[in-house]
């Protein structure tokens, strides 16, 4: 990445919560010189969140609302607030010009995210589900894309464990505030990569265990048009095995959940399957030539803000346009509008009886609104 | 009943939160210590308080309006014994009626002696701090019942059991990978309760009129030995109960650093702490941190199957040979288990299932 010729991107960071001190502030520290990129502005309502941030950004103006600050075309504006307010800073964003890399979950409603995408028509507007620049996630999509090992044949996604992200206020949990439990939280991510990896289901059944509230474990049954079959089941409640299995017709594959450069591999005739790191090797001739290391976590999550710096300059295209994060939000609606009580053994019957009624009442009123 | 439970989003307060509200009991107000513990509360609509539980005036602000009171909260043995403390003077200062609070059977030690009851005399030597903690605050809370306006009831559940319970999921997940172990053949008694027992006995227990300063053991009806147990959990993931390690009863000794930190819990250690500089206090933790010896790897061994790591906790609850008496809280509270122990096992395997477990098909 030379930078010596790049005209520098000035960037705002929207919302300084938790991701943008953990994720954010790093990222765009480290790659500061070379994307050429300066954070100029912060905007919280919060002052405690700001000074936060603020410290690895010393120079940055600091506003209480996006309305503040000046925004040019030039600019690339990072949406990190709370979902709700996703929308109105995107579109405001949007509307003078700017580039914008919205965080996951793309926004609280599908006609909030349509809203968004019709917005950006004539603009830059990414979404910030990076697992797909996971090395894993990658080769995933290949041997699925390629059916290097036979066609899928069925997986098994087990995702989460009990909740641990250090929320900084109730409206997280609150259904009022906030669309979705742990569906709309974690499975934005696990149903962006299957609808990217395999394609629109062609029927699913849905399930979850919220009763008058947000779920906090769902499972999703779904089937696909060339016969695959699979089941994803999400939790912030209990631990689960946090991994993707995959099982091809000539071998299986294994993910741990946020490992985003080491896989398990395993094709039929080998004796035992392979796990282990991801090395990128160019092959020329006869000659394998290792290209360094394969992107890590955090490098993945700095890619992601790279790409979108790419695409501003015209040296790329974006990977995760507007229109991908909608798939995502769109098969999550069809979720909540299908969703039955999950079958939870340990309740006694008339204890599950209420449980469903609470569970109808309150989407009943969510529709009535 | 309008009724305030502290602790309300770990394994006994999920399954009482859902049991009060889908049950129509009382009226519900989880208590809890951070957002973050809301994430599995909030899959009802509940009028949850967060608050610190160390701080009476936060916690009488959270009891306001409540009839009752019930402590289901963990914590380190600090925590348990400061917050003994602080509940109850929170519960008086909010004119709550009744406190109901989760001890355990543990205060008489993980292996009690034949005959132990209620009477039993206490003591705060047992080689666990959680023991001994528990051991402290219930003599915190009888001791304030003494001076305060609220009534007090002590329930000491042993093995409480269901849904979310980490015993059963870290015996299921042994039993995968090969590494569960019994004590000789698993003999040893099991005094297990159900979690929907347990929440009979705390409901009981916020009824009854001759409850008030009492304390009581709860368990299940049936006496189980820990082999019955885990068959159990064995049979529905398939595994072979041949494949569990047998063992002998092993002889734990504490280490230096155990030792250190078991004294660092004692009250008379915690109140002398605020005097000790803090460089003092950082030097001492990286010097026992240091104290761990790394293991010793030798390349020159066969494949070994799995084995197991014997834990002193699980070992020494599979001696237990006395099965708790139920007859105080049945006289007092008229609390009879109402799940068998094959009911509250089936249950609770369902749980396992829905949490992503291997069943054997059936």
């Amino acid at each position: 990445m030379a930078t010596s010729k790049l005209t520098e991107i000035p960037v705002i960071l929207v919302g300084c919560g938790a991701i943008s001190r953990f994720f954010y502030a790093p990222a765009l520290t480290a790659l500061a010189a070379p994307a050429a990129l300066r954070v100029v502005a912060l905007v919280d309502p919060s002052e405690e969140n700001l000074v936060h941030v603020a410290e690895a950004f010393p120079e940055a103006r600091k506003f209480r609302s996006l309305e503040e600050a000046e925004i040019a075309p030039s600019h690339l504006v990072i949406v990190a607030s709370p979902p709700r307010f996703h929308a109105r800073q995107s579109i405001h964003a949007l509307g003078r010009g700017a580039a914008v890399l919205c965080e996951k979950p793309m926004a609280a409603s599908l006609e909030d995210a349509e809203a968004m995408a019709a917005a950006a028509t004539e603009g830059i507007l990414a979404v910030g589900l990076y697992r797909r620049f996971f090395p894993a996630c990658e080769a995933i999509h290949g041997l699925v894309q390629k059916q290097t090992l036979g066609r899928l044949k069925s997986f098994q996604v087990h995702e989460g464990g009990p909740f641990s992200w250090q929320a900084a206020s109730e409206s997280f949990f609150r259904r009022d505030s906030t669309p979705g439990g742990v569906l709309y939280d974690t499975g934005v991510h696990t149903l962006d990569l299957l609808l990217w990896w395999l394609g629109e289901p062609a029927d699913f059944v849905y399930e979850d265990d919220a009763m008058g509230g947000l779920e906090a474990n769902c499972r999703l049954a779904l089937e696909y048009a060339h016969g695959c079959r699979g089941e994803v089941r999400l939790s912030r409640d209990w631990k689960t095995e946090n991994r993707y299995t995959f099982f091809f017709e000539r071998g299986f594959v294994r993910w741990i959940v946020n490992e985003a450069d080491r896989l398990e591999i395993c094709a039929d005739g080998m004796p035992a399957s392979l796990r282990g790191d991801l090395v990128p090797v160019s092959q020329t001739a006869d000659r394998l030539i290792e290209q360094g290391q394969a992107r890590t976590n955090p490098q993945s999550f700095i890619e992601q803000i790279r790409n979108v710096t790419a695409a501003m300059r015209g040296e790329e295209p974006l990977r995760v346009p507007a229109a991908e994060g909608l798939r995502s939000l769109r098969l999550i609606e069809q979720c909540y509008r299908k969703r039955s009580l999950m079958e939870l053994p340990w309740l006694t019957l008339d204890e599950a009886e209420e449980g469903r009624r609470l569970a109808f009442a309150a989407d009943e009123e969510v529709a009535s609104r | 009943m309008k009724v305030a439970i502290v602790g309300a989003s770990g394994f006994v307060g999920t399954r009482l939160v859902e049991a009060f509200v889908l049950g129509k009991v009382a009226e519900v107000v989880p208590v809890v210590r951070s957002f973050s513990s809301l994430a599995v509360l909030s899959r009802f609509d509940l009028p949850w308080k967060v608050c610190d539980v160390l701080n009476v005036e936060e916690l009488a602000r959270a009891f306001a309006g409540c009839d009752a009171v019930i402590h289901a909260a963990l914590g380190d043995p600090v925590q348990i014994v400061k917050m003994a403390e602080s509940i109850y003077a929170a519960a008086d200062q909010a004119n709550v009626k009744r406190l109901v609070a989760l001890s355990s059977a543990s205060v008489h030690g993980l292996a009690p002696a034949s005959g132990t009851n209620e009477s039993s005399p206490l003591h705060e030597k047992h080689s666990s701090d959680y023991n001994n903690a528990k051991v402290r605050a219930e003599r915190v809370m009888l001791k304030l019942r003494q001076r305060g306006n609220v009534e007090l009831v002590l329930l000491r559940p042993s093995i409480v059991y269901g849904p979310r319970c980490r015993l059963l999921a870290t015996i299921a997940r042994q039993l995968l990978d090969g590494t569960a172990f019994l004590v000789g053949e698993g003999e040893g008694i099991c005094n297990g309760i159900y979690v929907d027992n347990l929440i009979e006995a705390i409901r009981r227990s916020l009824e009854s009129a001759r409850a008030d300063g009492e304390t009581f053991l709860v368990a299940d009806a049936e006496a189980i030995t820990w082999r019955a147990f885990h068959a159990k959990v064995a049979d529905a993931l398939g595994v072979n109960m041949d494949s569990v390690h047998r063992v002998a009863a092993p002889a734990f000794r504490r280490s230096f650093k155990e030792r250190v930190e078991a004294y660092v819990a004692t009250p008379f250690a915690q109140r002398l702490l605020p005097a000790v500089p803090g460089q003092a206090k950082r030097l001492t933790k990286v010097l026992l941190a240091g104290l761990k010896e790394p293991p010793r790897p030798n390349a020159w061994t066969l494949p070994n199957p799995p084995s197991c790591i014997v834990d002193e906790e699980m070992a020494t609850l599979q001696q237990c040979t006395w099965k708790y008496p139920g007859t105080k809280a049945a006289e007092l509270l008229s609390y009879a288990p109402n799940v068998s122990f094959d009911e509250g096992m089936r249950r609770s395997i369902g749980w396992l299932g829905v949490a992503g477990y291997p069943l054997k098909k059936r």
